[in-house]
């Protein structure tokens, strides 16, 4: 039996009187690729946020192994949505990837072998060998992505909380994503992602977890994705509402 | 070759220029650094309105202290603090954006400082204060200026991987612990403190040119954040040598022509720089026109 890495206990989010997430309990094991699906207003980049500390909890409790989230921030990479990047930024694939390494170096510590090695390991895994002198606006949207993995694993976390990282992606560049988080989990990677494609999940991820504010479904992606389970955290007329 | 020397170096055996020289050059080491951060930070305009206020706080401080350069500096010092935190109020308290808040407080308070400077001086030290003079520069501005300059540099190099961080991707430094509003109160604080700095060589109006024309000048020549700051402080540094000297030769005001002398900078780059200039921009759309024309079916 796996070890469970994520677990929110009773978890309740609200912004003003507005409720975001409505007593969420669920355990997500490790070495998993979880995808978090639900209708826009659901909770989904809420929770990954709340995992990260950033929107204080009415309810309940979220804890990462045995401890609060904001002691294991280290082992969690956040990935959010690539439209929150000035790609024009005077930065090379290198230097992106090497930022990986600064929340454990802090201001002052030198750069040493043992953080090259992560930096290298990274760059070579995610295949970025022949661009690391480009600047970020010249590559594609797929590469763009690549990059930003590979700063996550520079980092050495062992969490990974991805916000819509197929969004703009080309069918190959979804393939490549997909590939590479299968090759993290067989890593012993754990993967928690929003996945606005609905026939991707089915396929790709294992498992699902339904929002609607509250929990609709969470398992099994085969158990959770079913007709009744999406007419209820999409709406009763249809659950046309998400990407097929 | 002597009336080349004597032609740059005459102008620097006076005592007042040497002085005007090193503020002007203390100035464009933080101010080429800092104007860095704040376009990459989009914040250039935001200095723009932060410079403008100084101007009620020097016409008090000029009200009840005329003739002590100290007291300038701290009465322009207390209202770049105070449209700081007033503008910073008034975005978290109600819908107003903070550059809208900037923009909205600034203009009242400049509209203030000429008030109150007419009232409490001649229009020669509005135009002082608006202006600036490099020849006004005294031993206190220029401590003053030195101080400003060495805390920035510190700052920016100790705290340059927090910086580039939050600068870049401001999420991911949150997401890893960071506390992007220290960084970003930090850097407008340096920014008040070196506009104050620089307000009797470049004054309120001109002082932020030589922050931003380096800046824009150096983005314009490479796609890396620490050769850029590089370059943008050594152009601030030669332009304002260059300006100082063409100022005395010509007898124009100073402050003026170092910008002038960016202002050139920045039109040459924006034109020749072989990956991001006009010249460049201009042929690879012809040449890629003529590639779409020549594609075959």
């Amino acid at each position: 039996m796996n070890h469970f890495i994520l677990r929110f206990k009773n978890v309740s989010v609200e912004f003003g009187q507005q409720p975001a997430i409505q007593d969420l309990t669920a355990q997500i094991s490790c070495n998993t690729m979880t995808a978090v699906v639900g209708p826009n207003g659901a909770g989904k980049s809420t929770l990954l946020r709340s995992i990260l500390g950033w929107h204080p909890l009415k309810n309940g409790e979220i804890r990462i192994g045995d401890s609060h989230a904001h002691h294991a921030l280290p082992r969690i990479a956040y990935l959010p949505q690539r439209t929150d990047i000035d790609w024009d930024f005077p930065i090379t694939v290198r230097s992106v990837v090497e930022q990986g390494r600064f929340p454990s170096l802090g201001p002052f510590r030198r750069f040493r072998a043992e953080d090259n090695n992560f930096v290298e390991n990274a760059i070579s895994e995610m295949g970025l060998q022949d661009i690391i002198k480009r600047q970020i606006s010249t590559l594609s949207g797929g590469q763009q992505q690549k990059v930003f993995l590979a700063r996550a694993l520079a980092q050495g976390a062992d969490i990974f909380l991805l916000d819509e990282p197929f969004a703009g992606l080309d069918i190959k560049a979804t393939e490549d994503l997909v590939h590479t988080l299968q090759s993290w989990q067989n890593r012993g990677r754990t993967i928690l992602s929003v996945v606005h494609n609905i026939e991707l999940v089915k396929q790709f991820f294992s498992f699902t977890l339904l929002l609607r504010t509250n929990l609709i479904g969470y398992g099994e992606t085969a158990n959770v994705l079913t007709e009744t389970n999406l007419q209820s955290a999409y709406g009763s007329l249809s659950y046309s509402g998400a990407e097929t | 070759m002597s009336e080349l020397s004597s032609f740059l170096f005459d102008p620097f055996q006076l005592e007042f220029m040497q002085k005007g020289l090193l503020a002007a050059l203390f100035l464009s080491l933080s101010g080429g650094l800092l104007g860095s951060l704040l376009i990459l930070r989009r914040l250039a305009l935001m200095g723009n309105a932060l410079a403008h206020s100084l101007l009620p706080g020097v016409a008090l401080a000029y009200l009840f202290f005329p003739d002590n350069p100290i007291s300038l500096f701290f009465g322009a010092l207390l209202a770049a603090l105070l449209t700081s935190l007033s503008s910073a109020l008034v975005t978290r308290l109600t819908r107003i954006k903070e550059d809208s808040a900037f923009a909205a407080l600034f203009i009242v308070f400049f509209g203030t400082g000429v008030v109150l400077s007419s009232k409490v001086g001649t229009l020669v030290d509005l135009f002082h204060f608006l202006f600036g003079n490099i020849l006004s520069v005294n031993s206190s501005d220029l401590w003053l200026t030195a101080g400003t300059s060495t805390v920035t540099l510190s700052i920016i190099l100790l705290f340059y991987r927090n910086i580039l961080l939050e600068t870049f991707d401001p999420i991911f430094y949150r997401a890893t612990g960071g506390k992007g509003s220290i960084i970003h109160f930090s850097i407008l604080g340096l920014t008040a403190l070196n506009l104050v700095a620089a307000l009797q060589t470049m004054g309120i109006v001109l002082s932020l040119g030589l922050f931003i024309l380096p800046a824009v000048t150096a983005l314009l020549w490479t796609n890396r954040l620490s050769i850029l700051l590089i370059i943008a402080v050594f152009t601030a540094m030669i332009s304002s040598i260059s300006g100082i000297i063409f100022s005395y030769h010509a007898s124009l005001p100073s402050g003026a022509s170092i910008v002038i002398a960016l202002g050139f900078c920045f039109l040459l780059s924006a034109l020749i720089s072989p990956q991001h200039g006009m010249i460049t921009r201009f042929l690879r759309t012809i040449r890629e026109g003529k590639n779409i024309f020549h594609t075959p079916n």
